[in-house]
């Protein structure tokens, strides 16, 4: 019988706070993190709202409590922010301590930093510090930064399944536990905005001008944002004996792929349907036993009519809350994930179902509509998350209050 | 690693005349450019027409390779199908910085930025194969490929009874030079069939597409039966050499990733020492240095242990087998940061 994973740490920063406190604050008093971006260097600088983290990139050297460096990209300085609460929040003073692994996952590495760059670095003319950045290109750069800093030398991956890339981290780290291969695993993903990533969101005429309106009738598109979120998974034998303060469980997970489309989701929720039930399944809670969902619900028109077919298919006319809370965030790829994780923790912990914004019209394919007030001193025992992107790629994880 | 896993079905494109044919009578191809580039095979048999004028290199070679894994190894659904790739798709990113440029971005084509996403190949074979299982993409460096055969072992510690588990890699003429701006690769050009003489910073460059079907139970069929594996990040010298001699006492021939780059030839002198007498080969004269490289150097294994012979003409410094190969150790790093060492059997 493989054990059960219990998470008992937790850091982010995004849009919306710069650590889980502050997340939880702006949650609570429904503040959206979405603005236009100061850094970014794009024509769509006042057209396209984003959810950027509220500081320059040099600001971040110091919350992340490193010298300011060449090198160091706004992916890696968010990562580093995110995982030194997370590590303080678990009581990690040394990852050395026992043995660590970290899974981390990005959709385009440093790019944040190199596309600024990138004319000089292909220019045999020019030379200078941006040549440091050359190693910044890939998704594993920001691994290793954050790695070396904090001192993980066990195992470490990065991974890159577009919008479910750190549910997919998540899973990863729970599977290695559960396989006895390491005790302990720091699994999420950082993400920071890139006019790349815009254009290309940009380019598919799927990003609203509006602030984002998930589930709503109305909804164009979605809104971009950055982040980043870890979580700290601990064997239950590991947690027990270390003494570990236990946040909740992580009972249950699906990485499925729909084979429909590269960018399109299935217009019944296919994927979206099979992950929520087999994660549901493994977690041994019935369909009952969930009170909330917090939804991928990017705002595109395929991903809310999938998602709420799949929400209806699986749930019947019994469809428990649930919310985006991407109006607050943005979609931020490859944290979405892990970001979305810790506010299901939160909502658990809290008794909280946090409201998805900006809705006002229920959608003509759906009979569901999604929470719109913030609910407090609600009883939530099992959180469904999703994450679902491009190729196909569609993950669910389901976690449960710990209940000793 | 608990148990084993075996190599049911595998195929290749890269520098060498892999694809095809019989790889014990294929010719050595070299280069004096420093970069090794795929013999790209004839894709039509694989990808229909319209799917392939839209399609860009590394999607085209991952998932060919792919599809003739999937044929060789006689299992018609794939399963869970897990790969990794430093880089993705070069030529698409590169198109899509360009573009928001030119273009001051408006009007943009979205297919490069489609296709530079990292888990476009894994998407397209789920699609190509109506594959809805477990799908996963792994990008980090040296580690890329090795996670992914973790996952997949994983997946059939797990109960799938098999997986498609590959990686891909390009090299663009862009990428070469950017590489070249910090010391990767050989300053003058080399040979590739006598780098492991030039001995000097920096490497060459390579690329390829190599995909394996992992089952959890041997068959005739079989190449080879994967036992033991561990990846090292960043390890000390003392760390590696007692990694490796615990790793492997009965390996009767090694399989390394050497690629005549002093600023890390140390950690093959390591390997060296632990295995004395045990013959060698090297095999980045074959398909050059990338981040997937491993992958190559396991498949090259996997046909030695299965046919019992070496490809002569790419082993000149090597004399045929003298006697039966029944085990290889199989060490490879990724310029010092990323160490594998995989133990191969004979079925």
């Amino acid at each position: 019988m493989a054990e059960r994973v219990f998470i008992t740490g937790v850091g982010m920063i995004t849009a919306i706070g710069d650590d889980v406190a502050g997340n939880l604050h702006s949650l609570r008093s429904q503040r959206s993190g979405l603005g236009y971006t100061e850094y970014i260097d794009t024509i769509y600088r006042q057209v396209l709202p984003v959810a950027e983290v509220k500081h320059p990139s040099e600001s971040l050297f110091a919350l992340a409590g490193v010298p300011v460096k060449e090198g160091y990209t706004r992916t890696t300085l968010l990562g580093l922010i995110a995982m030194q609460e997370a590590l303080r929040d678990a009581g990690i003073e040394d990852v050395q301590s026992a043995p660590t692994g970290f899974i981390n996952a990005s959709t385009v590495g440093g790019m944040c930093d190199t596309e600024k760059v990138y004319f000089d670095i292909i220019d045999p003319e020019k030379t200078g510090t941006f040549l440091q950045y050359i190693d910044t290109l890939d998704c594993a750069d920001c691994t290793q930064r954050i790695a070396d800093i904090v001192g993980f030398s066990e195992h470490i991956a990065t991974i890159s399944t577009a919008c479910s890339s750190s549910a997919n981290a998540l899973m990863f780290g729970a599977r290695m536990i559960r396989q006895g291969m390491l005790p302990r695993m720091v699994c999420g993903g950082t993400e920071a905005l890139t006019r790349f990533t815009l254009n290309g969101f940009n380019s598919l005429k799927n990003v609203d001008k509006q602030f984002c309106r998930p589930f709503d009738q109305q909804r164009t598109g979605l809104n971009l944002g950055e982040g980043a979120a870890y979580l700290v998974l601990e064997s239950e034998s590991f947690a027990k004996a270390n003494n570990s303060r236990i946040l909740a469980e992580l009972s249950g997970y699906c990485n499925t792929n729909e084979a429909f489309h590269p960018t399109s989701p299935s217009p019944d929720g296919d994927g979206a349907y099979e992950a929520m039930k087999t994660a549901l399944a493994m977690s041994g809670h019935s369909l009952e036993q969930v009170e909330y969902i917090n939804v991928h619900g990017t705002a595109t028109l395929n991903n809310d009519v999938s998602e709420g077919k799949a929400l209806e298919r699986l749930f019947g006319d019994k469809v428990p809350l649930f919310s985006s809370t991407k109006p607050f965030t943005g979609h931020t790829l490859a944290a979405a994930g892990a970001i979305e994780a810790i506010y299901s923790i939160l909502a658990i912990r809290h008794g909280l179902i946090f409201p998805n914004l900006n809705f006002s019209e229920k959608m003509e394919e759906l009979s569901v509509t999604p929470v719109t007030q913030l609910l407090e001193g609600y009883p939530v025992n099992n959180v469904i998350s999703n994450s679902f992107g491009f190729g196909g790629n569609n993950a669910s994880l389901v976690i449960s209050k710990y209940e000793g | 690693m608990k148990g084993k896993c075996y190599i049911q079905g595998m195929a290749a494109i890269s520098p060498q005349p892999t694809f095809e044919g019989d790889i014990f009578q294929a010719p050595l191809v070299h280069t004096d450019s420093n970069l090794l580039a795929c013999i790209e095979p004839d894709y039509k048999p694989f990808i229909p027409g319209n799917s392939l004028r839209r399609m860009t290199r590394t999607l085209k070679m991952g998932l060919t390779a792919a599809l003739k894994c999937i044929q060789d190894s006689g299992i018609s659904s794939p399963g869970p199908i897990i790969t990794g790739t430093g880089k993705g798709s070069l030529q698409d990113t590169e198109k899509f910085i360009k573009e928001i440029v030119e273009y001051k971005e408006t009007a943009l084509n979205p297919t490069p930025f489609i296709q530079s996403t990292y888990n476009s190949v894994n998407g397209l074979i789920a699609l190509q194969q109506k594959c809805t299982a477990y799908n996963n993409t792994f990008v980090h460096r040296g580690f890329s490929f090795e996670n992914a055969l973790l996952d997949s072992i994983m997946m059939i510690q797990e109960g799938a009874s098999h997986t498609l588990t590959g990686a891909f890699e390009e090299i663009t003429q862009e990428h070469f030079y950017i590489k070249s701006r910090i010391g990767c690769w050989k300053s003058a050009p080399v040979n590739s069939q006598d780098v492991y003489q030039q001995l000097s910073p920096g490497t060459i460059a390579g690329e390829g597409a190599t995909f394996f079907t992992l089952t959890d139970a041997a068959t005739p069929q079989s190449y080879a039966a994967i036992s033991g594996f561990r990846m090292l990040y960043k390890p000390s010298e003392e760390k590696l050499a007692t990694t490796l001699r615990n790793f492997s006492q009965s390996a009767d021939l090694v399989i390394c990733g050497r690629n005549g780059d002093s600023n890390h030839e140390h950690y093959y002198e390591v390997m060296d020492a632990c295995f004395p007498g045990v013959p060698q080969l090297p095999f980045k004269h074959l398909c050059g240095e990338y981040d997937t490289a491993g992958a190559f150097g396991l498949w090259l294994g996997a046909w030695i242990l299965k046919a019992q012979q070496l490809p002569a003409s790419w082993f000149p410094m090597q004399e045929q087998l003298t006697a039966p190969v029944h085990s290889i150790l199989f060490y490879n790093h990724f310029f010092g940061e990323q160490h594998v060492m995989l133990q191969l059997e004979r079925v």
